[in-house]
């Protein structure tokens, strides 16, 4: 079975010299779901914007179920559903709007993207805030709209960044739980996230990046062993953990 | 969708994607009907009222038309382009604002089809800003449209023109100050002197090469000739000096869009 995401020695120097990812290799396999961890600014959300179209590349490639995603991009963009870290909307749309407007984006006809979106807001409990304009709604709110939004086409790789930021605890419960039950019908998950606690609760592989590069890659047991997540994901990007720093200190 | 299918057969043209991008901009307008289309609208207004009767009074006839008759076409050719260029760098510019253009970005759409959705809607909003002005036109009794082909000719690719141009300054501008720049140093003060309330006859025999070398005279003198049957300068010029401005600024346009200037980091 062709990888679900398989980038290879992917650079991207944004205009004004910054080297935002140095090379990164990376294969998630298909029906995985899968942890990219990194502190800020170290790529990953441009390495997201790379595969997705947002940014380009200055080298590499990507492959999406095998599809180029430079050459072939219209070709790679239907598999992939983008939940991005900010809210890139049309403040002044409705939720209803939002997710019938990138349902039409991909194609999908009238009645596709009726029962699609009306299915969305019922699941993500918005169906009663579905006719205000996206400002007007709480922050969690806001997160639900822009999950439905990359749900809307059905897409067979699901990149979330960040998408339990600024929610509260039941949603993201909910959430998870949600997210579980897609991967278990065969949809491919990229999640990156500052929780450690959903990325060992949710991802069977994990990769680390720092400094624009993957300094650790495999499953999670892997990283499960001696402190944990949190240790080894600290070792990886080199920061000092907790006991040690107190020890120095 | 399981693993198991996801091979998609070749993509045609997103024709659903391409009317998704009209609807959408169709919503934006709709919410801001009065700077869409009132305010061009009661301009046309004044500009009808004041220069066709309060001083045209003194201006009989021009070619055995009434002045009224004579400046309609050159009062609809200025809300034309104003309405196809703040149509298009508005569109852009907010979308790049707040960033939604990002939807589009990852939508299966081909860069021509998200640049033909937005002159789809340049086109829109100028032809219902342009059925207005007729209609106060006909209020005063002075609209008519004698050749309907020729006068949708000179609307949709003025239109397509001044849509591209928004465009490009869309993308480049930084923030809302350097929307207006080409507005206000160039398509205000050209369109008032491109013939709109006089013809080249009555300008100083020095000064006429100012009136040949604007491209506005040549838009103007077009659609008066549609409407009125008026028509002064070179013939053909106008014809081919717009038809390739729309080539080049599609051509320009396409490749601003394929290179990501403006659109992707």
């Amino acid at each position: 079975m062709l990888p679900a995401l398989k980038i290879s020695h992917l650079r991207k120097v944004y205009r004004r010299g910054t080297v935002a990812v140095k090379d990164l290799s990376l294969t998630i396999e298909s029906g995985d779901f899968f942890g990219f961890l990194g502190p800020n600014g170290a790529g990953k959300s441009t390495t997201i914007h790379c595969v997705t179209g947002i940014a380009t590349l200055t080298a590499g490639t990507i492959e999406v179920f095998g599809v180029d995603a430079v050459k072939n991009y219209r070709e790679a963009r239907r598999l992939i559903g983008l939940s991005p870290q900010e809210f890139n909307v049309d403040q002044f749309a409705t939720p209803r709007q939002i997710v019938d407007w990138m349902g039409g984006y991909f194609g999908m006809n009238a009645a596709q993207r009726k029962s699609r979106t009306d299915m969305l807001l019922e699941r993500f409990e918005l169906t009663e805030h579905a006719k205000k304009s996206f400002r007007e709604l709480s922050g969690g709110l806001k997160r639900r709209v822009i999950l439905a939004r990359a749900l809307v086409h059905d897409p067979a790789l699901l990149i979330l960044d960040e998408p339990t930021a600024g929610v509260d605890v039941e949603l993201r419960r909910d959430l998870w739980r949600y997210l579980q039950e897609l991967n278990r019908d065969g949809k491919t998950i990229l999640l990156t996230s500052h929780y450690l606690e959903e990325v060992e609760r949710l991802c069977r592989t994990i990769a680390v990046v720092a400094h624009g590069e993957i300094v650790r890659n495999g499953p999670k047991a892997e990283f499960m062993t001696g402190g944990g997540l949190e240790e080894a994901y600290l070792a990886a990007t080199g920061a000092e953990p907790d006991h040690i720093a107190g020890a120095a200190a | 969708m399981s693993t198991q299918d996801v091979k998609l057969p070749p993509m045609g043209i997103n024709w659903i994607g391409l009317g998704t991008i009209v609807r959408r901009e169709v919503s934006r307008i709709m919410r801001v009907p009065i700077q869409a289309f009132i305010a061009p609208w009661i301009s046309a207004l004044l500009f009808i009222f004041i220069f066709g009767f309060v001083l045209g009074g003194r201006i009989k006839e021009i070619g055995g038309h009434r002045y009224l008759e004579f400046v309609l076409p050159g009062i609809l050719m200025m809300n034309i382009v104003n309405s196809a260029f703040l149509q298009s760098t508005s569109a852009i510019y907010f979308q790049r604002f707040l960033r939604f253009i990002e939807e589009t970005l990852v939508a299966p759409l081909s860069y021509v089809e998200m640049i033909v959705g937005m002159l789809v809607c340049v086109v829109i909003r100028s032809v219902v800003t342009a059925l207005g002005i007729l209609a106060i036109g006909a209020c005063f009794g002075v609209t008519s449209v004698g050749n309907i082909a020729e006068f949708l000719f000179w609307v949709i690719a003025v239109s397509i023109i001044f849509g591209e141009l928004g465009i490009i300054i869309g993308l480049w501008a930084k923030n809302f100050e350097q929307l207006n720049v080409l507005n206000v140093f160039f398509i205000v003060p050209l369109s008032m002197v491109g013939g709109v309330f006089s013809t080249i006859d009555m300008l100083p025999p020095y000064l006429r090469w100012l009136a040949y070398a604007n491209p506005f005279f040549y838009w103007i003198n077009g659609l008066r000739h549609a409407m009125i049957g008026f028509h002064e300068g070179p013939p053909g010029v106008g014809l081919v000096l717009t038809l390739v401005l729309v080539v080049v600024l599609s051509l320009g346009t396409l490749r601003l869009y394929a290179t990501g200037y403006g659109l992707r980091e």
